[in-house]
């Protein structure tokens, strides 16, 4: 009888022994199978329980039990040890120079005259304009004529017009979008005219396309107060609080008064960059508005012009030749 | 514009502004805050500030240089100077200029003292080179005898004046005159503008008849004409300060009667004429419309075929002047002439400005008569002008005429008198001022404008030069312009409606915005190309415009484009150049603009329509590696698969399942205008709906190598307006669709297919067979090789069977996919690899 209790006792220590030395996972699933399989050495033991008294079996029994239970507790003891240390070792097999270069994304931007629109069109936007296009290609009389520039007058000295065919021009500046709005809409009218133009000029500071962007604010009771507080909110959202504006005064056919706005720039310098005034009765007679019932003001930019101030790009020829050097930085 | 200060201040006084100690600076911010701006201001002593006369009192050699000389020079007073000098045309007793020490001379030099040769030098002695009076000179300027010693030398040559340039704007043509300004000025400080002396000639109780008479020809084109008769005129040179007067502001003098006529019209601003009268035949000049093919010899030497309606001058016998442009050359005062006829009249503005344009004569005095001259001013010019005439050339008034149109009638000048009704309160309201009345009237009279009547509608008469004042507005920028724009207030004005969304969404932009923004996100840069280019470029593409300009610039912008794919090829090769590393280059550029075309002759339909029609397009080029990883592996280059990718994107938001690609046809006519620009085994037609909407694929290997390019080029051009408006606008709410919540069940087979047959097809035979259970049918590997036979290909396709609210039994899927097969093979003739 203590025969088998001295076997268990054998077997146990034996197996904690095993456990304890073996050094990788499959020793110990070895070990395990040896002692605790269908055919291990604690099942050998209990199969010769049948020839032990009815007294000693439970004793026995339990006995085993005991020691299945601290060799499995054993085993997975040492299992979890040995998971961690195999777990060590990929770890260290599979560090990677994370200084080498990156799959890398192809990034893509959009032009500084886009990203300066939208700049544009989202200041103004919070005062409450919304935006008008129009054809680039357009017909003499909205270009000129309805924005009260007559044929053979010397205001059109200011814009040297392409010419397509009798009647048809590339549009020399926004205006055009203006009348064509005004002509679909009666008043209120506050629109951002952005678009493309057209002049019979190019050197360094010219190109003969070029980007511009028309205020119209058009109601019963607008004033030239108005469009100074539009333009100095304008100024201060897009170049800074403490950005001041000058007017002075100046002439373009579609507007009476006119102004020429400086902004300022750094300590001592002024900025020419808008046009402005309030939009001359002419136009409102053009667009088949009763007399005397609209008042508005109307101003305009160009777009390149603020985009390399706002940029600091120096060379206006850089806008149009695609060359990535340049796009990437925006 | 050039305006002479000193001819200015003699006709304002300006010692207001002097006081301040900068004289033309003042007046130049002065002239800008009244919107005449000042763009430049110019001393003409510039260089010569420190540059006096001086005496040589003695010569002798320099004792250390044998090719100098050393001078002792006297200023008239002080301590005399020693000067080193190079040159040898000097002697005692000369008078010489020196620059002294500080000098910057007008060719750069700065005088410093210094020793030449062991021998202290106080200055320089100048050439006229140096002076930048001459190209090449030799030896110094030695000066008359009679200079006076310490001169600056600017008084010596007249160059003490200082000189505004103006950028006038074209509404102010009164003031191009230095008389103009000054009573400009003269608003301002609120004094009174001095007018040349002249005897007034009393047209209206003529002194003398005429030898001469007028006839007017040209109805309200030319509505008044003014002559004065001289006899005993001598020509001759002007006087200097005539001459000095010319130069200061960019003329030149020719002779004393001459001169005289542009002293006037810079004076006044007024173009006049003066005639030899011996030249003129038939005791008779008058102004009529020209014929068309007329010729006339002009002072310039050169002869004007007229095109017909220009105003033209003429005698009994000829023609002898385009009118407010420019005078014959068979009637031109000459150096013999003794009798002279002075003319002086008003032309119709836009008629003179159409002849000098067309006969490209821009002269001085088309310019003003373009703007527009004083009608009732021109009384005041010919007195003054037979003064000035008188003044220089002598001689004597023999007669005077004058021929006028009613509505120019002396008579009834006060009635013409332009008297504007305006609300006091309009002014303010207009402006957003709260000015007093008397700084309404003061502000008015600043501007020669009179309030003549009190009361809430105020009677405004307006001086007769200013033709730019006939509406109430008008007033409000004299208003303005008196009180300061920095004076008026800044106020937000009210929003009396709702205002749209600021995100552009509703906006017609917001959907071509969302356009850049996705080609942006998937690694394209914008470019921005100009609406116009070559026909040699265009025709690289086998493209041509139907828009042309008909004045371009240059070749380089002759037509407007009908396609952005020959600028971003363009702009591809700029960025290829300046590519030098052995790294494979990556473009990606899209740009999003209008093209241009017509189908019938360019020109206006209405007044708000032409013929030319304007259609936007997307379109992109990309070319090089798929990423953009340093290491060799990241750097496999991109093919129709990867351009694909970016039009299924563009689809999934834009055009729904309406938009197809087909094959590409590459034969003419086919793709229309992209005909022969791609590769015809890779690449696709986009199709939305029925439409026609734009093409992508490999650039042509035949343009690839002519255009030099170093790897495939990928493009794609489509036509925005095709594809957006298939779908549902992109920058509409998109609604949910729920999914299911059982697995689905996926079958994978090896199917061998003809290589005619496409992938699309293989994918709706299945879709279609296995109906309706089978959701989804996805290539996901492709064999060609020597495990199947030549001409046949094999997909590795995976099918995805589902069924919304319960899961699939094996057997249904099993039965939808026998169907699917045995559809291949019937359909497609298409057998699963074994």
């Amino acid at each position: 009888m203590s025969n088998l209790f001295s076997q268990l006792d054998g077997i146990g220590a034996k197996a904690l022994e095993q456990i304890e030395g073996a050094s990788d996972l499959a020793t110990l699933e070895l070990v395990r199978v040896s002692v605790l399989g269908k055919k291990g050495a604690l099942s050998e033991v209990l199969k010769g329980l049948g020839s032990a008294s009815a007294e000693d079996r439970p004793k026995i029994g339990a006995a085993a039990n005991d020691w299945k239970r601290k060799i499995e507790e054993a085993l997975e003891k040492k299992k979890g040890g040995l998971e961690d240390q195999a777990l060590e070792t990929r770890l260290a097999s599979e560090r990677i120079d994370i200084s080498l270069p990156s799959r890398g994304l192809h990034k893509g931007a959009l032009h500084p005259i886009t990203q300066t629109t939208r700049r544009i069109i989202q200041t103004l936007g919070r005062l409450g304009f919304d935006i008008a296009t129009g054809p680039e290609v357009e017909t003499e009389f909205l270009n000129f004529e309805a924005v009260n520039i007559p044929k053979d007058h010397p205001a059109r000295d200011m814009q040297d017009t392409f010419f397509m065919g009798p009647g048809v021009v590339l549009r020399t500046h926004t205006s055009a979008i203006q009348m064509r709005a005004m002509r679909n809409q009666k008043w209120p009218v506050r629109i951002l005219c952005p678009g493309a133009v057209y002049r019979c000029d190019s050197d360094a500071t010219h190109s003969p396309m070029f980007h511009q962007i028309e205020g119209l604010w058009v109601d019963k009771k607008v004033s030239m107060s108005d469009l100074v507080g539009v333009l100095e909110f304008f100024a201060k959202e897009m170049f800074g609080s403490s950005t001041k504006i000058r007017l002075r005064p100046s002439f373009f056919p579609f507007v009476e008064p006119g102004a020429e706005v400086d902004v300022s720039w750094g300590k001592d310098r002024w900025l020419e960059v808008l046009g402005a005034g309030m939009v001359h009765p002419r136009l409102f007679e053009m667009a088949g508005y009763p007399a005397g019932e609209a008042q508005g003001f109307a101003f305009g930019m160009g777009i390149e012009r603020i985009a390399m101030l706002l940029h600091g790009i120096d060379d206006l020829r850089l806008m149009y030749q695609g060359d990535v050097r340049f796009l990437k930085q925006f | 514009m050039r305006v002479s200060y000193q001819w200015l201040a003699e006709l304002v006084d300006l010692s207001s502004l002097e006081k301040s100690g900068k004289g033309p600076q003042a007046l130049a911010d002065l002239l800008t805050a009244r919107g005449l701006e000042v763009e430049a201001v110019d001393r003409l002593d510039k260089g010569f500030e420190k540059v006096v006369s001086v005496q040589i009192l003695k010569k002798e050699k320099h004792p250390q240089a044998d090719r100098l000389s050393l001078c002792t020079v006297t200023l008239g007073s002080g301590d005399p100077l020693e000067i080193v000098c190079g040159a040898q045309n000097m002697k005692e007793g000369d008078k010489v200029c020196l620059a002294q020490v500080g000098a910057e001379l007008p060719n750069g030099m700065k005088i410093a003292q210094g020793k030449i040769r062991g021998v202290t030098s106080n200055g320089m002695l100048c050439s006229e080179s140096e002076l930048g009076l001459a190209k090449e000179s030799e030896g110094i300027l030695i000066l008359p005898p009679s200079t006076a010693l310490g001169q600056p030398l600017a008084k010596i040559l007249g160059r003490d004046d200082t000189i505004l340039t103006l950028k006038l704007t074209a509404n102010r043509g009164d003031c191009l005159g230095h008389y103009g300004l000054a009573r400009e000025v003269a608003g301002a400080l609120g004094v009174q503008p001095k007018a040349g002396q002249a005897a007034a000639l009393d047209f209206s109780k003529p002194f003398a008849k005429s030898p001469i008479q007028i006839k007017l020809e040209a109805g309200d084109l030319a509505p008044q004409f003014l002559g004065v008769s001289m006899e005993g005129v001598k020509i001759g040179p002007s006087p200097a300060w005539v001459v000095k007067r010319l130069e200061a502001i960019g003329s030149r003098s020719i002779n004393n009667v001459v001169d005289a006529t542009n002293l006037l019209m810079f004076e006044l601003g007024h173009p006049v004429h003066a005639y030899d009268a011996d030249r003129i035949e038939g005791a008779v000049i008058g102004v009529r419309q020209g014929q068309a093919g007329e010729k006339i010899p002009l002072l310039d030497a050169t002869e004007v075929t007229l095109k017909g309606g220009e105003l033209t001058i003429f005698d009994g016998k000829k023609t002898i002047g385009l009118a407010g442009v420019m005078g014959g050359g068979n009637s031109e005062v000459s150096d013999g002439t003794t009798k002279i006829f002075l003319e002086c009249a008003e032309f119709h503005a836009s008629t003179v400005r159409k002849c000098a344009t067309a006969h490209q004569k821009r002269t001085e005095a088309s310019h003003r008569f373009e703007r527009g001259i004083d009608p009732e001013g021109i009384d005041f010019a010919i007195s003054r002008l037979t003064a000035l005439v008188t003044e220089l050339a002598g001689g004597k008034v023999v007669g005077i005429v004058d021929a006028r149109l009613p509505s120019r009638a002396l008579a009834s000048r006060a009635s013409r008198q332009k008297v504007l009704s305006v609300s006091k309160a309009f002014l303010n309201d207009y402006l957003g001022t709260k000015l007093s009345d008397a700084e309404l009237k003061a502000a008015l009279k600043q501007c020669q404008c009179e309030v003549t009547e009190a009361g809430a509608q105020w009677k405004v008469a307006v001086p007769s030069y200013r033709l730019d004042l006939s509406i109430p507005e008008d007033l409000t920028e004299e208003v303005a312009r008196s009180i300061g724009y920095d004076k008026i207030p800044a106020t937000i004005p009210a929003l009396t409606s709702t205002p749209k969304p600021q995100n552009l969404s509703q906006s017609p932009l917001a959907a071509l915005e969302k356009m850049k923004d996705m080609l942006m996100d998937a690694g394209f840069y914008e470019a921005v190309n100009l609406g116009f280019t070559s026909r040699a470029w265009l025709k690289e593409f086998g493209m041509s415009s139907s828009v042309s300009v008909l004045n371009p610039l240059s070749e380089e912008h002759e037509v407007m484009v009908p396609s952005l794919i020959p600028g971003l090829i363009k702009n591809a090769l700029n960025n290829q150049r300046h590519h030098f590393s052995a790294d494979p280059q990556a473009i990606r550029l899209f740009e999003i603009r209008p093209t241009f075309s017509a189908t019938e002759k360019i020109e206006s339909k209405s007044e708000m329509q032409t013929t030319v029609v304007e259609k936007w397009k997307v379109s992109l080029v990309m070319i090089g590696p798929r990423g953009t990883g340093a290491l060799k592996a990241d750097q496999a280059a991109v093919d129709f698969f990867d351009l694909k990718a970016v039009l299924e994107q563009v689809f999934e938001t834009f055009g729904g399942k309406a938009i197809r690609l087909q094959p590409y046809k590459s034969a003419p006519g086919a793709a229309g205008a992209y005909a022969g620009l791609l590769h015809p085994g890779q690449a696709v037609e986009v199709v939305a709906g029925n439409r026609a909407a734009g093409v992508a694929g490999m650039l042509h290997p035949k343009l690839e190598r002519a255009l030099k390019f170093r790897n495939p080029v990928w493009i794609a051009e489509l036509d925005w307006e095709a594809i957006q408006g298939i779908g549902k606008p992109a920058t509409e709410p998109r609604a949910y669709k729920s999914w299911s919540e059982f697995p689905p069940m996926e079958r994978d087979f090896a199917v061998l297919l003809d290589d005619s047959v496409t992938a699309e097809k293989m994918v709706s035979v299945a879709l279609k067979a296995g109906k309706p259970l089978a959701k989804a049918v996805r290539v996901f590997d492709v064999y060609r090789g020597s495990q199947v036979a030549a001409g046949k290909v094999s997909l590795a396709v995976r099918v995805t069977f589902s069924e919304e609210g319960r899961s699939l039994k094996e057997e249904e899927t099993e039965a939808a996919s026998r169907q699917i097969v045995d559809a291949w093979k019937r359909e497609i003739g298409a057998e699963l690899r074994g």
